[in-house]
């Protein structure tokens, strides 16, 4: 470890850490532009100049450039290094516009900071300033790029860290653009960063443009609840409205960065139609009213009917508090658990995964970017977890080598080999690459007893041998594997088998080495506090069907976005006695209830979520609630309207309306949610003693072991010929439900796109991008294919995307027959 | 010179030479050539006359030329009409073609025989020892004078031998930096790594500089086996050249080498029955300046933006896709065959203490005969001005020569005599550069040509540092606003200031060496500065703003020569008057002022 002194001070560093890092370590910010952390040295800016004094470097150099060696004595403050150091800031601002005023990043701008810091006040520079004409780059990122200093930041953010090819360098010298080839939309899900990284006001958010400067807005750190990944993140509010969500660094989770769907869906948040009064069978209402008009029908049907006829609905959107209360408030009601997810099927398989998981299995984030050898089964990185496709960027820039495992016509920012099967069969490859790994492993008998059991899977294809004793090769020859597994498309069983592979491999290299994608923020919350086996939603409409089930509080969740048949559900809820929903989003639930109690977001009340990998994050607040100022005042500026309560300041956390409406009206304060939280899960005990910076896992030594009994419920791979399975999926944008509710995002969607294999369409006469039609019993569908050849055959990928009303298909049937599908005359 | 004598019909082994180098190509040598064809066939003469085109001789200011061997009979500013004529006059006939012969500038007298020329008289030629003989197109030629005898006698030493005897030869880097070649292979050579790379730099992108150009156009094959052995010694199998796209030339006939070596058997697997391999692409460059820095050029081979990375890391431990890599120059390859079966003891004869061998220049500028030329290290420049080049047109006098194109400096006439190595040069505060030499006479603003210099590296800049990006641009300005008479000292000490700063703080080379034309022309010419700063003046009167396109009655000879070159009829003249100069209709096109030999116009 070399030891240097910089400006006096001594310190010791791991070897190969830069000058400038090492110094940072010290407290002594040199100022930069180029140098990242993520991004590393460029060595473009020169800002970083320092003076070497001794040591094996001499003189003038830059700091981000040179790694920390033993006896180096360097000067940040040297006279020489100063007077570089301003004359640089000079050079940037020859050409930089002098907009501060009007220009979103002032206040927050790494070139103002640093032109002040370094001391030029003065403009020498009489000649004309160079500019350029800007792009458009869609409805996320505002270009302007006559505030260019230059730091290839963004470039090497695009093309090198995420792997996007469509902004970038063009031109050489002083006339150098940052941009796209033409004016279009970016490519990357990810360029939302470019906001974050840029240090000069080029890009700036398109959805807080003009909005605030930063030293006015409410920061607080906060996380993003838009898929299971749980990216750290900032928000901000001001005036009662959440105004921007930036990435913010998370060592473990999402490192620098986070996605563009993370990034702009805050806007549900501030929607003008979002639920702000409590409504009593069409009539506005004070919370109270509602809260009491509630407690007293749901007592009431109780009563009539048994608890039983109660049932609660909640979601994975929910916090860990408002799932611990309604599991509380269930248990001392006698009302029926609440149904957390749409499908058995999903609540099965991330019971699964979270059963499996334990602390010698479970990768983060950041430890899969370690991984030498990668096999993803069950998922579309980009689209599921899209920040995991950024780690697994990082690994396949490393030289990790990936394997994607799954039907969809997967495209991710790096290089895999796509084994492109249905469903059905990823479970039994993954049980052949256990089987023949372990066999290769003779010597250790015992597991290899454990991973000899019967399978299930359908018959495999004979290419496929190949690709998995490929597979198995590499698993053997990698030091560091990681297997990826998704819990949407996959059989039931395959979390189970991805896991028994994983603890082989935990055997073999004594390395954790297993990371699954959930279905969404809180699906591992939620299975930890269900009954086991759960129930899901399904399960609660057949009994309203059959009239068990009298009376639904459906609490932050809204079961026409997944329910597959839309015409059923209306037909079920129109039976209830008492429909009663909380929420904050307009969802259809909150249109048809009885009774709506509305919640806060997370931003207004905060809340915890454990996201895939069992870990546990806890937010405050960004701001009390209450309706925006700008939507309270009509517009106008400064309000007009004065009063003692804040406007639609009424409204509370769903745990603490639910708790309200079971009639505890003593354990609304923080401390007795924490203690409800641990009465209700002995893992949520530590949330009592952490701070909300901070995360822990809910993880147990030891996962479960792995129940026999469950391997026959997967559905068989298709037999007959003439029919292609449906799989339905999640898109990046489009399918999300919170995300869905962003005109922002709603602006920036495309049209949802239904895939087939081109030797499945070919005999239809269907060609990419033609207009098909799907007919079904309940319904027909029209919508523009997708044709590729780089995914399974046999399958028709559907999105359960907003614009497509795939409910309406009914019932989705397992298997669609060839004479179902048929080019629409649609143009 | 007495070859008229011995002259009579043709025997077997005449050769007429046709130079198709890129000059004299585009000036018909195609239809020279297969003119000369036609008429030695129509003539009898298949069989005796082998007719045959080559690279560059060098003079290409009096191409297209045809060379007569071997008889040395060297033929100037050929035209395809005049071919029926040599293969009358010459071969048929054994005279001359006289119109067509090269006259000596100072004699005035024909000259018969190229060797008595004092163009190629004094140039001592390894590294174009075949350009101008061979045909290009066909290796058997370049195997026919010795070629690739390198290579075997290489595969049958050692690799630490191979590089031991390039270390001993003195060799260094003909691309600029001067580095010692042995020592650059033996870096490679030690550097730990599965695969390595060789790359051949034919960037060459200095204004005005084509000796690599002449040497891939003219005798790509010694290049080819210059890194077959260069690629043995350190143990690299994959090879590139990366040469400009502004080179067709010299792309067309490397690839044509490469074919027919890799057909011979001379690339690719076991060369030679050696159990080495090696194989050599072809890589085209778009002809950014900044793509000949090695960083740069290594990260548009692998398809990125052509832009450098700072070292260390250097090529040697991390070079083309990461792997260790050795990169040099098309001359220092080109040296390297002789090196190998002369010896490196014969090489290091050649040249100074400390720099072997020659260097090729590429002569050009206000001098007479401007072209290619090949002298031993350590000639003085009055000998490449004066002998070679054959003087200053037009009686004036020399100023200065810029060596090392825009990263160089300028020698005054003060160190005119100045043996040419890289000691000297750096001493004097220029640099050998790859073999740019432009010189310039009084007619030459020295202000102006900083500013022609870093106007090339302003725009040539890669935009990735500061400094250069923008450092450059600001001195551009206040050398324009000098140029243009609109700055004060001031403004001359912030240039001053700004070029310590970007060569102290740029990333490369590029922008390190960038101030370089302005630094050194302050040095020696401080007084033209401080003319155009402080007297609004510009000496050489090139600087259009500062002329006041006046007649100097004093130094008017009356001669007339400015009316005769005005283009605009601005100027009135008189026999033995004075000439006189309408303000409202000059132009200020300068065309008197080029004219005028007695400097008579203010
Ligand atoms: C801006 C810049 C341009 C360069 N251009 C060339 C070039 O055109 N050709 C060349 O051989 N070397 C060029 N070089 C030098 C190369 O970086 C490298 O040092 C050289 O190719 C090494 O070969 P050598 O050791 O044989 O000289 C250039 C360097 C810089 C900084
Ligand atoms: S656009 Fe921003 S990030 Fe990109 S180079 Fe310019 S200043 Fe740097
Ligand atoms: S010195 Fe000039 S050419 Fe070199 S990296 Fe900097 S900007 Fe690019
Ligand atoms: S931070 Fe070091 S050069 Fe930019």
């Amino acid at each position: 470890m070399p030891r240097l002194v910089i400006d006096d001070l001594q310190i010791e560093v791991p070897e190969g850490t830069k000058v400038i890092e090492a110094a940072e370590r010290l407290g002594i910010m040199i100022p930069r532009f180029c140098y990242h952390k993520a991004l590393g040295s460029a060595g473009a800016c020169r800002m970083c100049a320092v003076k070497f004094i001794h040591g094996p470097f001499k003189g003038l150099q830059m700091s981000c450039m040179i790694d920390a060696q033993d006896g180096m004595v360097v000067s940040t403050t040297d006279e020489e290094a100063v007077a570089f150091r301003r004359q640089v800031i000079e050079w940037l601002m020859m050409n930089h516009p002098h907009d501060c005023p009007v220009c979103d990043e002032g206040g927050q701008c790494l070139l103002q900071d640093e032109t002040v810091s370094g001391g030029h006040g003065l403009r020498r520079y009489p000649g004309r300033k160079r500019t350029y004409h800007d792009q458009y780059l869609g409805e996320f990122i505002a270009h302007e790029m006559n505030r260019c200093i230059h730091c290839y930041r963004c470039s090497r953010f695009y093309q090198d860290f995420a792997g996007y090819r469509d902004l970038g360098p063009m031109q050489i010298a002083n006339r150098v653009y940052f941009g796209r080839f033409r004016d279009g939309p970016l490519e990357s899900p990810f360029a939302g960063n470019l906001v974050d990284i840029c240090p000069t006001g080029v890009y700036t958010d398109r959805s807080s443009r003009y909005k605030a400067r930063r030293w006015d807005l409410q920061r607080v750190p906060f996380l993003c609840i838009h898929c299971s990944l749980g990216c750290s993140t900032v928000a901000s509010a001001r005036y009662r409205e959440v105004v921007r969500i930036e990435a913010r660094f998370n060592e473990s989770v999402n490192g620098h960065f986070i996605c563009d769907r993370g990034r702009f869906a805050y806007p549900y948040a501030n929607l003008a139609d979002r639920p702000r009064r409590a409504r009593v069978d069409g009539e506005d209402a004070s919370l109270a009213e509602a809260v009491r008009a509630a407690s007293g029908r749901l007592d009431q049907i109780s009563m009539n009917a048994g608890p039983d006829a109660v049932a609660l609905v909640a979601s994975d959107r929910c916090s860990l508090e408002t799932l611990a209360v309604l599991k509380r408030i269930s248990r001392e009601k006698g009302w029926r658990h609440p149904a957390v997810f749409p499908r058995p099927d999903l609540e099965h398989k991330t019971r699964r995964a979270v059963s499996r998981l334990d602390r010698r299995l479970a990768v983060s984030m950041r430890e899969l970017e370690s991984a030498d050898f990668i096999l993803a089964v069950g998922i579309d990185p980009v689209h599921e977890a899209p920040m995991l496709a950024l780690a697994l960027r990082q690994a396949f820039r490393e030289d990790a080598g990936i394997v994607v495992m799954d039907p969809r016509p997967v495209s991710a920012p790096f290089d895999f080999d796509h084994v492109a099967i249905a469903p059905a069969e990823i479970g039994g490859c993954l049980s052949r690459i256990t089987e023949a790994l372990s066999a290769l492993q003779a010597d250790s008998a015992a597991q290899g007893k454990e991973t000899r059991r019967p399978e299930a899977a359908g018959p495999l294809r004979a290419d496929l041998d190949s690709r998995i004793a490929g597979i198995v090769e590499r698993l053997r020859g990698s030091r560091n594997p990681v297997i990826v597994c998704g819990t949407d498309i996959v059989r039931d069983s395959t979390p189970d088998r991805a896991a028994d592979l994983a603890r082989l491999l935990l055997q073999l290299k004594a390395r954790p080495c297993l990371f699954f994608v959930l279905p969404g923020p809180n699906s591992f919350g939620a299975v930890l506090l269900a009954e086991s086996p759960g129930r899901s939603f399904s399960d609660v409409v057949q009994d309203i069907e059959q009239g068990k089930v009298k009376a639904l509080l459906v609490v932050e969740s809204d079961p026409f976005k997944n329910f597959p048949d839309r015409e059923r559900l209306e037909r079920a809820l129109d039976r209830l006695d008492l429909l009663a929903a909380m929420d904050y989003l307009p969802t259809s639930v909150v249109g048809r209830a009885h009774i709506v109690l509305p919640t806060c977001t997370v931003f207004e009340c905060g809340g915890s979520f454990i996201n895939q990998e069992g870990r546990v994050q806890r937010v405050e607040p960004v701001h009390e609630g209450g309706i925006p100022v700008h939507q309270v005042s009509g517009g106008g500026h400064p309000p007009r309207v004065f009063s003692h309560e804040v406007p639609g300041g009424e409204i509370e956390a769903a745990w603490r309306t639910a708790l309200e409406v079971a009639g505890y009206t003593n354990a609304r304060d923080n401390l007795s949610i924490l203690k409800i939280m641990a009465e209700e899960h002995p893992g949520f005990a530590r949330c009592r003693d952490i701070p909300t910076s901070r995360s822990f896992r809910v993880l147990p030594d030891a996962g479960d072991r792995p129940p026999v009994c469950e391997e026959t419920g997967d559905r068989a791979a298709p037999e007959a010929a003439d029919t292609l399975e449906v799989v339905l999926v999640d898109r990046f944008f489009g399918t999300e439900e919170l995300s869905g509710y962003s005109p922002v995002i709603q602006n920036a969607d495309s049209e949802p796109l239904v895939f087939l294999h081109v030797r499945d369409a070919e005999p239809l006469g269907i060609a990419h991008s033609d207009w098909i039609s799907i007919a079904l019993e309940g319904g027909g569908l029209e919508v523009r294919a997708g044709v590729s050849a780089q995914m399974a055959e046999g399958v028709l990928v559907i999105p359960r995307h907003r614009l497509l009303e795939w409910q309406k298909l009914g019932p989705v049937p397992a298997q669609i027959p060839f004479g179902r599908i048929s080019r629409a005359g649609k143009e | 010179m007495g070859a008229e004598a011995s002259k009579s019909k043709p025997d077997i082994g005449h050769q007429v030479l046709v130079c198709r180098g890129t000059g004299c190509e585009s000036q018909k040598a195609n239809l020279i050539y297969s003119n000369l064809q036609d008429e030695v066939r129509k003539h009898g003469l298949t069989g005796l006359v082998e007719v045959k085109f080559t690279g560059c001789h060098g003079l290409c200011q009096m191409g297209p030329t045809v060379v007569i061997m071997p008889a040395g009979t060297f033929y100037c500013n050929v035209q395809p009409e005049d071919v029926s004529e040599i293969v009358e006059a010459d071969l048929m006939n054994g005279g001359h073609v006289e119109r067509l012969l090269f006259v000596d500038p100072k004699s005035k007298e024909k000259v018969f025989d190229y060797r008595d020329m004092k163009f190629f008289n004094p140039q001592r030629r390894i590294v174009l020892r075949n350009c101008g003989f061979v045909n290009p197109e066909d290796i058997d030629d370049y195997i026919s004078v010795g070629g690739y005898e390198g290579i075997r006698k290489a595969l049958r030493m050692s690799q630490v031998d191979v590089i031991n005897e390039v270390k001993k030869s003195g060799l260094r880097g003909r691309g600029g930096g001067g580095f010692p070649t042995g020592m650059k292979w033996e870096f490679c050579h030690r550097s730990p790594g599965d695969q390595k790379y060789l790359i051949c730099n034919a960037d060459e992108g200095d204004p005005g500089a084509f000796m690599d150009r002449a040497v891939l156009e003219g005798d790509p094959h010694s290049v080819l086996e210059g890194m077959m052995i260069a690629g043995y010694a350190i143990g690299a199998t994959k090879a590139y050249i990366y040469c400009r796209a502004e080179y067709p030339m010299a792309y067309e006939r490397s690839l044509i080498a490469i074919e027919q070596a890799t057909d011979r058997g001379y690339l690719g697997k076991n060369i030679f029955d050696s159990g080495f391999d090696f194989e050599i692409k072809l890589k085209l460059g778009a002809g950014a300046f900044v793509c000949g820095e090695e960083t740069a050029l290594m990260a548009s081979i692998e398809g990125k933006r052509g832009m450098p990375n700072p070292r260390p890391p250097f090529p040697a431990v991390k070079g083309l896709f990461g792997k260790p890599t050795n990169i040099n120059n098309v001359e220092t390859f080109a040296n390297i065959p002789v090196v190998m079966t002369k010896g490196g003891d014969w090489f290091a004869s050649v040249g100074t203490e400390r720099s072997k061998g020659t260097k090729v220049f590429a002569l050009a500028g206000k001098i007479n005969y401007s072209g290619l030329v090949e002298i031993p290290m350590g000639t003085p420049l009055k000998e490449i001005i004066e002998e070679i080049g054959g003087g200053i047109p037009n009686k004036r006098k020399f100023k200065a020569a810029q060596t090392g194109g825009p990263s160089g400096g300028c020698i005054p006439a003060s160190h005119f005599e100045t043996p040419m190595d890289y000691e000297n040069l750096t001493q004097i505060g220029s640099i050998m550069g790859s073999g740019g030499l432009i010189v310039t006479d009084e007619t030459t603003c020295m202000v102006d040509m900083a500013r022609f210099f870093l106007t090339f590296t302003q725009k040539e800049s890669c935009g990735k540092c500061v400094p250069c990006r923008l450092g450059t641009k600001k001195m551009l300005e206040i050398l324009q606003d000098i140029c243009a008479g609109r700055a004060n000292m001031r403004d001359f000490n912030q240039l001053m200031e700004l070029a310590e700063d970007i060569k102290g703080g740029s990333l490369c080379g590029l922008g390190q060496t960038a101030p370089n034309p302005v630094l050194s022309t302050i040095r020696y010419f401080r007084d033209e500065y401080e003319a155009h700063i402080i007297n609004r003046e510009c000496p050489a009167r090139v600087c259009v703003d500062l002329i006041k396109f006046e007649v100097n009655e004093e130094n008017c000879k009356m001669c007339g020569a400015c009316f005769k070159a005005c283009p605009a009829e601005a100027v009135t003249w008189v026999k033995k008057q004075p000439a006189v100069i309408d303000k409202d209709k000059c132009i200020k096109c300068r065309s008197c002022i080029l004219a005028c030999k007695y400097h008579a116009i203010d």
